[in-house]
Formats: structure tokens, C-alpha cells, sequence
């Protein structure tokens, strides 16, 4: 308010002196030479700054806080800057019966072949064993009004989501099944009984966002990641009398998700700065790689990469790192030499956030 | 085999591509430069809209996501601030897919990918959009064998052929400019970056690099060369349609 007055009070400044912007005047009228003029501003001895202070290879602290939600059997809440997203994980139990074709149930051996692999992925495609829901339009920022269908920004988050769950086969089929095993084999024959299939867990996977300050994605993931950790599943068993799972009410029989590595995302924004040409009439390098971009670079950049990385596999930390998705679209500024430097980058990233999952907060 | 394009086919659109490969059938036609909504008007450039309309079924959040893909691929080579205040419209209609499609264990929407780029840019080239360059895409698949060497990539593999290597450890789709930079990459699966970086060279070459067309169009020549890749293969479609327009021009 007293802005406003000051402005009506002082009237414009006398033409002949220089056009000058307070900060938020200059980045709403323009945003390209301003986030230009931070990061091509001389720093002989420092890294450039973007305008939200830090450097283009800095990404924000993670922030997690898990098992808040009540009604819930996992749940997370991940601060991202000024990102938030809150993650609940539900379980809910889907009869076999209800099932329209089974796949053929073979008991998960201790070795897991690619075969293997391959056939869990399949059956927890087809049999939706996870389903997971993103939601923007909370009021956490003006481009997602609530009220409003599920925007084109919406579905494409939900089936990146979708696919990195069961490309990276985070969870595991095994703690899904709900087996029975009868007490004598009913051929009649002296070998074990076969272990029944008689239900799974269905996991219902909700993200909220409280605000969105840019890269929902990786706020999205993180939150998944840690809801699913600390998601605890009661223990079901078949009833042979009732005919019917039953849980049990015991905690301590209770199991949690063993999940399988920890694949973690880093979301890259590219800015394309104004290319002058210097004296000998070649290009000068003016393009920058941000990590974690906020949602005003994202306005401003067009080109976006996404690594996820996972270095849980082998013994040697970060220097193991495999590949799980790699997304690069909207410019030709990023190549194949760039984008060893951004796998870099998200092997450190993969480095925090696993400190972050892994601490008790 | 190669694939096979007939264009400027619909005489109420722009322009139009049918491209067939493999299989895989889709009608892409393109309106523009047309009148813009207010909401969605840009003051110095051109709006572009993608639809994608799938093969059965109406679309869902997966052809959300390919639309998203392919407008900001299309974005980057559509020369944009030459046709300000206007919005160019893409609509690619999937005619049909190969059977085995849903079954190959790829991501289904990585295997449409780089067909769905191909009809976008030759329904653009039909409608004469002003571009900057072309671009060319291939999906590379890494079934899992014991030893991955780059001889076991399967580069542009029709789905039978993916269903016999299943199971795949990583798919890859790239896309490349008519310079050879990396316009678009959707990775996914379990891979390293040296095995990421083989799959790279192998799809710059099918794509645009000169004396390519590894595995891409055996045994077909093209200008008496044998092996074109598919930045050659994309000119010689234009040039055939060119050719048979211009043809009374030429007739004496």
C-alpha cells in the first residue's frame, strides 16, 4: 500500500535520466535479459549467480518429513525451496477373485532373472497394483486454478510419474501378494503345498502440492519415495472359514516395503542467453545449464533435462551410477558431451537426497 | 524397409502427411498460420498446438504427454517469431499399430515417438510452416544379454522383432536436427552412460550423418547409393512430391 502511494506521490523521473527498474518491475516486464544480465554479470573470481542466488549448479536443499498423515500408511511431506508436496500412500486389498486373468503365480525365487523382472513389471502393469495421483490445482500457483480439469501439465507429471514407478520396478511384487498356504496339499500327495495367490495390495499413491515454486517433478518423486519407505502394510492373511482376507491387528505383524534401489531425479533448465558475436564473428558461449530450476527460470527456459540416476546398485557409492531415465526436450543446446557433465551433476544430487531420505527426521 | 509418406493428400487442411512404417499408420495435417485465441495469443511468436488422437480409444494422459514431447521438439525448429500473433495446429491421427505393439514390453509410447515426429514434420513441410531445419528420429532398444556390446542394439525394430529380443534392459528414442544436434532423447530402462553414448552414435547415424543408414534401408538404392539414412530419405520423399507437381512445367 505504501508503495503504491510513494509511486503516485513521486511522478516519473525527468527523461533525460536512465531508464532504471526496481527488481520485480524488471523481471515481470522482462524476464529473459533479466535472468540474462545475473548470470552474464562479471564475477572474475565466483561462479555467475541466477536471480534467486545461487549458482547454476546448485540445486535447493531437500527437506523430509515423513508419517504426518494420519489415515495413511506412508506419508511425506517434501520441502523443495519453496516447492512443497505432500505424498500419501494407502493400501487397499484387491481380491483375487476380482482379478479377470491372472498371470501365472510363480513364487518369487531368491535370484531375479531379467525374465523375471520383465514378467513383474507385466503383472503389475496390467493389474494397476499402483496408482498413483497427482494434484495441482491446489492453489499452490496461479497457472492451476482450483476447480479446474486436470490440466495438459497435470497429465503429462502423472504419467512421467507413472512410467519412472514401473520402469525403475521400485516396488516389489512380493510384498504385494496376499498368500495363503494350506495346510496339507490338497492332491494328497507327501510334497509341500503350493503356496495360493489369494489377493494383492493395491497401493493408492497421492500427491498434493501446497505450492509450486518449479520443478514439481523431482518435489513429486522425493515425496513418493519417502512416503513409500516409511509405508507400513498390515499383515493379511486368508481366513479358511470366512472365506475372506482378513489384516491382522497386530503391528508388530505388520511388514514394511523393501523397495528396490533408490532412483533419484534431477531436473535441468537451459537458458539460451542473447548469443553475441564477438570481433573474429564466432558465436560467444551465452547458454547456461540450472539445476533445479525454480518457476520463474522456468518461464524463461524452453529446453528442460531430466536424469534419474541410481547408485544403490553396486558397492562403490556414487561412482556406481546407472542410468533409470534420461528426458531432454524443447532445444539443441544440450549434447551428448553436455549431458555427461549433467549425469554428473545428478549423481551428487543422488549423493543428498539419499542422506535426506535415509536420516530419521 | 523404409518408410513410406504421401503428401499434401487433404485438400481442407494446410497441409497433410500420411506416413507409414513397420506397421505403425498415422495421419498428420496441419492448419497454419490461423487466427489465434486471445488467451492463448503471444505477442512475438506463433502459438503451436499439437493433438494426438490415438489409434482406439479417446486420448488419455500418456497422449498428454507425447503432445507436450512433440510441441516442445516442434517448437524449437517452427521459426516461431516469423509468423507473430498466429497459431499453427498439428493434428496427427494414429491409423493403426502393428499387434504386437502392446506386448514388446517397451513403453508403447516410445515406440510411436519417433513415427509421430516424421508425420509432424512432413505435414509442416506440406503446409510450407517456415522451419529452421528438419528433423530426423529413431528408437534404439538394448535387449539384456550377458555381454551388451554395440553389436546388440536393435535400431529401428519393428515390434516382432522386439517381442523376439524381450526382454529389453533399455529403449531409447532420439531425435536429431538436419546439423546433427540433439533436438529431443526419452530414455528409459537400466543403462550406463557409455552404453546411453553407443546408442547416441548409432541413432545420429541412421539419422544424418553422410554415408549412414545403418540397418535402415538394406538393399534399397536411392540416386545409386546404397544405405541412405533418414535425413536423405525425408528430402527424397519432398523431392518425389516436388517433382510430380512441377511435372507440367517441365513437360516440354
Amino acid at each position: 500500500m505504501a508503495a503504491t502511494t510513494a509511486a503516485l506521490r513521486d511522478p516519473a523521473p525527468a527523461a533525460a535520466a536512465a531508464l532504471t527498474f526496481p527488481r520485480p518491475i524488471f523481471a515481470t516486464v522482462a524476464p529473459h535479459p533479466f535472468l540474462q544480465a545475473h548470470l552474464a554479470a562479471p564475477q572474475p573470481s565466483k561462479a555467475p549467480l541466477r536471480a534467486n542466488s545461487r549458482t547454476a549448479h546448485e540445486f535447493r536443499r531437500v527437506g523430509i518429513n515423513t508419517g504426518s498423515l494420519t489415515h495413511c500408511n506412508g506419508s511425506a511431506v517434501v520441502r523443495l525451496g519453496n516447492t512443497s508436496a505432500v505424498c500419501g500412500v494407502r493400501a487397499e486389498i484387491l481380491d483375487e477373485a476380482h482379478v479377470q486373468a491372472t498371470a501365472d503365480f510363480a513364487p518369487s525365487t531368491g535370484n531375479e532373472t531379467e525374465e523375471d523382472a520383465e514378467r513383474e513389471r507385466d503383472e503389475m502393469e496390467s493389474l494397476r497394483l499402483l496408482v498413483p495421483n497427482v494434484e495441482l490445482s491446489t492453489g499452490s500457483t496461479p497457472q492451476h486454478i482450483p476447480g479446474n480439469a486436470p490440466s495438459s501439465f497435470a497429465q503429462t507429471l502423472i504419467t512421467r510419474v507413472r512410467s519412472l514407478l514401473l520402469s525403475t520396478s521400485l516396488v516389489r511384487l512380493s510384498d504385494l501378494r496376499i498368500l495363503y498356504a494350506p495346510p496339507s496339499n490338497p492332491d494328497g500327495l507327501d510334497a509341500e503345498p503350493e503356496p495360493q495367490l489369494k489377493g494383492y495390495w493395491v497401493l493408492y499413491i497421492d500427491i498434493f502440492y501446497i505450492s509450486i515454486d518449479g520443478n514439481a517433478f523431482d518435489a513429486a518423486w522425493a515425496a513418493i519415495l519417502a512416503a513409500l519407505k516409511n509405508s507400513v502394510i498390515p499383515h493379511a492373511f486368508w481366513d479358511e472359514d470366512l472365506e475372506t482376507i482378513l489384516c491382522s491387528d497386530d503391528p508388530s505383524e505388520a511388514h514394511s516395503l523393501t523397495l528396490r534401489g533408490l532412483p533419484v531425479p534431477s531436473t535441468f533448465a537451459v537458458f539460451e542467453g542473447k548469443h553475441d558475436w564477438n570481433e573474429s564473428g564466432e558465436a560467444e558461449e551465452a547458454d547456461w545449464v540450472l539445476s533445479d530450476p525454480d518457476a520463474f527460470e522456468e518461464t524463461v527456459c524452453r529446453e528442460s533435462v531430466c536424469v534419474v540416476v541410481d547408485c544403490t546398485v553396486g558397492n562403490k557409492g556414487t561412482k556406481d551410477g546407472i542410468l533409470k531415465s534420461l528426458e531432454k526436450s524443447g532445444g539443441d543446446v544440450v549434447d551428448r558431451d553436455a549431458m555427461k557433465g549433467l549425469v554428473k551433476r545428478a549423481v551428487d544430487r543422488w549423493a543428498e537426497v539419499e542422506k535426506a531420505t535415509n536420516t530419521k527426521p | 524397409m523404409a518408410p513410406e509418406a504421401i503428401l499434401s493428400h487433404l485438400h481442407r487442411a494446410d497441409g497433410s502427411a500420411t506416413y507409414t512404417h513397420n506397421g505403425y499408420c498415422i495421419i498428420g495435417a496441419v492448419n497454419g498460420p490461423i487466427e489465434v485465441l486471445r488467451r492463448d495469443e503471444m505477442p512475438e511468436e506463433a502459438t503451436v498446438e499439437v493433438n494426438l488422437r490415438p489409434a482406439a480409444g479417446v486420448g488419455s494422459p500418456k497422449e498428454r504427454h507425447l503432445e507436450t514431447l512433440l510441441h516442445n521438439t516442434l517448437r524449437s525448429i517452427i521459426l516461431t517469431p516469423s509468423i507473430p500473433r498466429t497459431l499453427v495446429q498439428i493434428t496427427l491421427q494414429v491409423r493403426s499399430l502393428p499387434d504386437e505393439d502392446s506386448s514388446t514390453g517397451v513403453n508403447p509410447s516410445l515406440t510411436l515417438l519417433p513415427h509421430l515426429l516424421h508425420t509432424a514434420l512432413l505435414a509442416l513441410l506440406s503446409a510450407s510452416i517456415p522451419l529452421s531445419t528438419t528433423l530426423t528420429a529413431v528408437l534404439i532398444a538394448l535387449p539384456a544379454t550377458n555381454t551388451p556390446t554395440a553389436s546388440t542394439q536393435l535400431l529401428s525394430p519393428t515390434a516382432i522383432e522386439l517381442l523376439r529380443a524381450k526382454p529389453i534392459r533399455s529403449a531409447h528414442v532420439f531425435a536429431f536436427s538436419g546439423e546433427g544436434k540433439m533436438l529431443l532423447n526419452e530414455s528409459d530402462g537400466t543403462f550406463s552412460y557409455e552404453e546411453w553414448d553407443e546408442a547416441a552414435e548409432a541413432a545420429e547415424e541412421v539419422c544424418c550423418r553422410e554415408d549412414g543408414g545403418v540397418g535402415l534401408a538394406e538393399g534399397i538404392e536411392v540416386d545409386g547409393r546404397e544405405g541412405e539414412n533418414l535425413d536423405d530419405w525425408l528430402r527424397s520423399v519432398v523431392r518425389t512430391k516436388v517433382e510430380q507437381e512441377q511435372r507440367w512445367k517441365s513437360a516440354r
